[in-house]
């Protein structure tokens, strides 16, 4: 079972990977948001199964404090984009 | 048996997970790019998370967290996938060429043209009501 976790926290990271892509050439600042706010779910997935990998449950409390607040990053950036810098 | 559903719904959600970032990638405006982004999340990293419920069990400190992450990412990620086209749309991002409808637009519009036929008509009650109501 360890070993499909390891594939599994693989695989996020890959496929997280794919949309530096998009990240790199996205037109608008809106491409870039999404790109980073999937990137954001990859990673707490990809974070999740390597501490059930490793067998280390400190590193849940990284993957809990990613789910709650990665959010917030594009909460504040389309403020910013719908009213300007002030 | 059990490591056979595991596997199969590690499976099933690492697809939906690649076919999404393949959309975000190919998708040719924001705001396709956006359903997609919202795909991953639902199809794509929940069969994942109950992969790992299934494989540690729903009471073990792994599978307890994931179902934690689950609602959290269920609840959380329309949410800011809503702000961001919200903010998207009034930010002046462009559609796609080919998009069919935009239903914003029209109602907008449509809110214009009320507006203007309605103004000429409330200024001459606005005036005559008083006049009406003083003998009440």
């Amino acid at each position: 079972m360890a070993n499909v976790c390891l594939a599994v926290a693989i695989a996020e990271v890959a496929i997280a990977a794919l949309l530096l892509v998009r990240l790199a050439a996205g037109p608008t600042v809106s491409d870039r948001i999404v790109a980073l706010n999937t990137m954001s779910t990859q990673a707490t997935l990809a974070v999740l199964f390597f501490a059930a990998f490793a067998g280390r449950t400190i590193y849940l409390d990284v993957a809990l404090w990613l789910a709650s607040f990665s959010y917030l990053g594009a909460i504040v950036w389309s403020r910013y984009l719908e009213r300007g810098l002030l | 048996m059990r490591e056979g559903i595991v596997i199969g719904l590690a499976v099933v959600g690492l697809a939906f997970s690649l076919s999404g970032v393949v959309g975000i990638l190919r998708m040719p405006d924001v705001y396709s790019r956006i359903q997609c982004s919202s795909k991953t999340i639902t199809m794509g990293a929940l069969p994942v998370l109950i992969a790992l419920v299934v494989a540690e069990g729903p009471v073990s400190p792994y599978g307890s967290r994931a179902l934690l992450v689950a609602v959290l990412l269920l609840v959380l990620n329309p949410v800011a996938s809503h702000a961001l086209a919200r903010a998207a749309y009034k930010a002046g991002v462009p559609m796609w060429a080919g998009a069919v409808t935009d239903e914003v637009a029209e109602q907008v519009a449509a809110k214009q043209v009320a507006a203007r036929q309605v103004a000429p008509g409330q200024a001459a009650p606005g005036q005559a009501d008083p006049g009406g109501q003083a003998p009440q």
